[in-house]
């Protein structure tokens, strides 16, 4: 059994350690939440967060992360108290097919984190490993730069 | 710290038998008892292992930007999705090189997925620039302590085989083609350069 904390919570699982973490939380742990979309750390819709880094999750295997503190968009915030950036998200529309977006959301969130008034060329640096089929960059980039703006006001 | 940037890889032409965390017994021949000749052979094929994209790829020199390029990538092009190493040559000023490429010991073994071993994943030191330049330049580059990171001939090879990132590059995992010879090959032609005076070729 490998016993993980995620969101906050404990859950033991008993699976092969080589297992990706996206596999875990989808399969056997029901956080849905998190997409897979390439398997290959190509597209970044997996993104979640360990301890605090924002990581493809299709990458990490699961039996190296007993004792990390692991973040899915689940446990960012929900619609009743949503983080600053999933508000903003909701506020600018950003989301079209929605598919790529809770990756989205967890890498910005790291990225506000790490850059809390971010500029446009940090944005793009940080953003350009979570691609969106729909094109919704200049939404993600709008979205970003709001909820930049809201965490100032406190 | 003495970081990996020594990506000095390998050559050889059968199956690699190391898996990529073992390591090698180093056993340096006496020094002048290696002609320049002889040298000159092993440097030439120090050389194939550096230049290979396995090793070149990751040392960019003064650019941050890793390389995708060799057999399994086609035409040579700068790592996907803006990747820059940055200052830290890890990433982290913008999208950390551990984003995709785990620190772990359960081997990758999912064709085009992102390597990853025992260490964290970098781009090797500016002063250590082997993508793109020629056998006299790296071999002038390693000679030399004042770019290889202060080390001896002995040290290199020591470095060579502590390196788990170095190790890597004779198992890259499916779908991409590992370096030549093997990771005892490569260090056993890397002492007889040392053994030798470490001849550079002149053109």
């Amino acid at each position: 059994m490998i016993e993980l904390t995620i969101n906050g919570d404990t859950h033991s699982v008993d699976v092969e350690p080589e297992m990706p973490l996206l596999w875990v939380l989808r399969d056997e742990l029901g956080f849905t939440g998190t997409k897979y979309g390439c398997g290959i750390a190509q597209c970044g819709a997996c993104t979640v967060h360990i301890d605090g880094m924002a990581v493809r999750s299709c990458q990490r295997p699961v039996g190296d992360l007993a004792g990390a503190d692991i973040k899915t968009i689940e446990g960012l915030g929900n619609p009743e108290t949503m983080h600053a950036v999933q508000a903003a998200w909701t506020e600018q529309q950003v989301a079209q097919c929605g598919y790529c977006q809770s990756g989205q959301v967890m890498q910005a969130a790291a990225l506000l984190s790490q850059y809390p008034q971010p500029t446009d060329e940090q944005i793009d640096a940080v953003m350009s490993g979570n691609l969106c089929r729909c094109g919704t960059y200049p939404r993600i980039r709008a979205a970003i730069h709001a909820a930049s703006a809201k965490l100032q006001e406190g | 710290m003495k970081t990996t940037w020594l990506a000095l890889c390998m050559a050889f032409t059968s199956t690699p038998l190391l898996a990529a965390d073992d390591s090698v017994e180093i056993n340096a021949p006496a020094p002048g008892s290696v002609s320049e000749e002889q040298g000159l052979t092993a440097w030439s094929r120090v050389f194939e292992v550096a230049s290979h994209p396995r090793c070149a790829n990751c040392h960019t020199g003064e650019s941050d930007r890793p390389m995708w390029s060799g057999p399994s990538y086609g035409k040579a092009r700068p790592h996907g999705m803006n990747i820059r190493a940055g200052a830290s040559r890890m990433g982290v000023e913008t999208v950390a090189c551990q984003t995709c490429h785990s620190t772990s010991e359960h081997a990758q073994d999912t064709a085009h997925a992102a390597p990853r071993v025992g260490m964290a994943w970098r781009l090797a030191p500016p002063e250590a620039h082997w993508f793109n330049r020629s056998s006299v330049e790296i071999c002038e580059q390693l000679r030399d302590p004042a770019t290889n990171g202060d080390r001896t001939v002995q040290q290199l090879a020591e470095h060579l085989n502590h390196d788990l990132i170095l190790h890597w590059a004779w198992h890259p995992g499916p779908g991409r083609e590992p370096a030549p010879y093997s990771l005892l090959e490569h260090i056993n032609d890397l002492l007889a350069w040392g053994a030798a005076g470490t001849p550079c070729p002149t053109k």
